[in-house]
């Protein structure tokens, strides 16, 4: 087997084998930590590979989320067709959202899906019985599926698949053609157009791809608290997740996903210190790194590890 | 009749200070090219420093509004020279300083709410509970005190820009930034002084705001999300701009959550799906740029 092949496969197994071992409190914590870590994974395709700065990345999240739980428990879909459902729902809306937002000029971007994001939310809070207003949708949870039960490490081991099955769509795009072509849009978008690269169709196609697998990511959580409620929709969460993939290093898969674990433990760690005011350290941390770091802990990372290897190599 | 002249009134208020964060906005934009979603939480700091200096100081009002915008004011050049300029130095990327001063726009929150706690404060109205009516337009003293500072402050902040030599140093540098640093013009010093004016319009902001509404540490970003639609609304490439949007935006909010047959709540969307339609149709927004066609 191949040194990469090798990689993957330990990797995939630590993941399981976390799955299968927490349980309680850092059960929950770990399914938490793996969702996060599939949005910063897509987060940062949308922000860092294709340069386009949009705040409706956990809308989609949440329509995901609230998605597949209004299909099935207020209109009674059976399950997988509810699934569907909400990944085409948020493939849709998606689309909808990038045709006209991917045509707008930098930061009109984030204005016009900060605009979106907020809507989202006042309909979450307005919507009565369909959405449940400000306490949401609770009491529901998966059915038992192929004899398998859908609750505890079983369920975990649902989403360790649903974070592989991110990274490798986002990795096998970012290999491609398709990869290049959103980096070199992101770095010159006028060269990128006399290069040949249909400009509107790349955007639109990175916004749609990062957004649902949001939405994905999504219908993951609904099930994992079998509790959906419009704060963990709003905008701070999009900060924190904005925050993650700069830290970790933008624009590097293995930042974003250094920049979800650290940025989310930190709290697990720090809330025993300093109470809620950890948020002060994200904030200083946020504006050091990138003072001081702009290529994020995993340019770190690599530093330490090149002069490591120097050092090996000249002894 | 008479409950839509009332109705005016206040969305004079209101659009009043959300054009004020828009000017916020604009005067640092124009000459550096950044948007600080920060300035909300400058005009919460400019609420905050009116608690402190006014509610529990005692000071009158003529001696604590200036200190409140001179207090903003100096945190914005603090900000502008501790996190800014060391990026346009090294030429960082053009999004690194709008993305500090999302770091910055916690921090600031952050300390506010460990110093002054997470509750409600609040700032006397400084002339009273007084209901005062001028010909037809009926509304509190604060209404009105809010409509005539931000008149002047409109009115000076055009002078400025349109009438004096620094004003004119902040034109140069918004249009052409290197031509104007062969013409002389100190780009470190004009882009300092712009954050210094924008902390000490958007600290007005608030400061006129927190008689109105109770003081909250979280009371920052919604005042960022109006006054940048605002913006967006008016066009960033006037002064009047800032104005205009921000009295529309007041306008449309108002008019919906008063008249429109739907829930309140469901109003809140009104300003944001006019700030869509105003993305998609007119991205430069109503006013252009001199110069632009």
């Amino acid at each position: 087997m191949s040194k990469a092949g090798l990689s993957w496969v330990m990797g995939i197994a630590l993941l399981v084998v976390l799955a299968l071992s927490l349980d309680g409190y850092a059960g929950d914590l770990y399914r938490k930590l793996l969702l996060t870590a599939a949005l910063c994974l897509s987060f940062n395709y949308l922000f860092g590979i294709s340069g386009q700065l949009a705040f409706s990345h956990i809308a989609f999240y949440g329509i995901g989320a609230y998605g597949v739980v209004i299909l099935t428990y207020k209109v009674g879909l059976p399950l997988p067709l509810a699934i569907v459902g909400a990944v085409v729902v948020c493939g849709l809306l998606s689309f909808v959202v990038a045709v006209p937002a991917t045509r707008l000029k930098g930061f009109y971007l984030a204005l016009a899906t900060l605009a979106f994001a907020q809507l989202f939310n006042v309909l979450l809070l307005q919507g009565g019985d369909v959405t449940g207003g400000p306490e949401g949708i609770s009491g529901f949870s998966a059915k038992d599926y192929f004899g398998l039960p859908s609750t505890g490490s079983a369920y975990t081991v649902v989403i360790v698949m649903i974070l592989i099955f991110t990274f490798t769509v986002l990795l096998l795009l970012d290999q491609s053609w398709f990869g290049r072509a959103c980096r070199a849009i992101r770095d010159n978008e006028a060269a990128a157009e006399a290069m040949g690269i249909n400009i509107f169709r790349t955007k639109v196609a990175a916004f749609m791809i990062s957004s649902t697998l949001a939405g994905v990511a999504g219908i993951a959580y609904a099930f994992a608290d079998n509790y959906v409620n419009p704060i963990v929709f709003s905008l701070e969460p999009l900060f924190l997740l904005l925050f993650m993939v700069i830290v970790g290093g933008t624009g590097r898969h293995a930042g974003a996903i250094l920049g979800a674990v650290v940025l989310f433990l930190a709290p697990e760690v720090l809330e025993a210190w300093v109470g809620r005011h950890y948020l002060l350290g994200f904030g200083l941390i946020m504006v050091l790194v990138i003072l001081f770091l702009p290529t994020g802990l995993i340019g770190l990372v690599d530093r330490i590890n090149s002069t490591f290897w120097t050092k090996a190599v000249n002894r | 009749m008479a409950d839509f002249l009332e109705l005016m009134v206040s969305v004079g208020e209101a659009g009043s200070i959300y054009a004020l964060v828009a000017l916020a906005y604009q005067v640092v934009l124009r000459p550096t090219g950044i948007i600080n979603f920060a300035v909300g939480e400058w005009a919460a700091l400019g609420a905050f420093a009116a608690v402190s200096f006014i509610t529990w100081w005692k000071l009158p009002l003529i001696a604590g509004l200036p200190l409140c915008i001179a207090v903003v004011g100096a945190v914005g050049w603090i900000t502008e020279v501790l996190t800014v300029q060391p990026l346009l130095k090294r030429e960082a990327p053009e999004l690194s300083p709008v993305l500090t001063l999302l770091g910055m726009l916690i921090i600031y929150r952050e300390t506010v709410s460990s110093v002054y706690g997470v509750d409600n404060l609040f700032v006397p109205m400084p002339f009273g509970f007084g209901r005062i009516e001028i010909g037809p337009f009926a509304g509190t003293s604060q209404s009105f005190f809010i409509l005539l500072v931000s008149a002047i402050t409109f009115f000076l902040i055009w002078l400025f820009f349109e009438r004096t030599v620094w004003g004119k140093a902040f034109q140069a540098v918004a249009i052409n930034r290197t031509a104007a640093a062969v013409l002389g013009i100190n780009l470190r010093l004009v882009t300092a002084l712009s954050f210094a004016l924008g902390g000490g319009i958007a600290g007005l902001a608030g400061v006129l705001q927190a008689p109105i509404t109770s003081v909250h540490f979280l009371m920052g970003l919604p005042l960022a999300i109006k006054g940048f639609s605002a913006l967006v609304i008016g066009g960033v490439g006037r002064i009047e701009g800032a104005l205009l949007g921000g009295l529309l935006l007041a306008f449309v909010e108002k008019i919906t959550i008063r008249y429109a047959p739907i829930p309140s709540g469901m109003a809140l969307g009104a300003p944001f799906l006019l700030l869509i339609l105003f993305l998609l149709m007119r991205p430069s927004g109503l006013m252009r740029a001199r110069g632009e066609q």
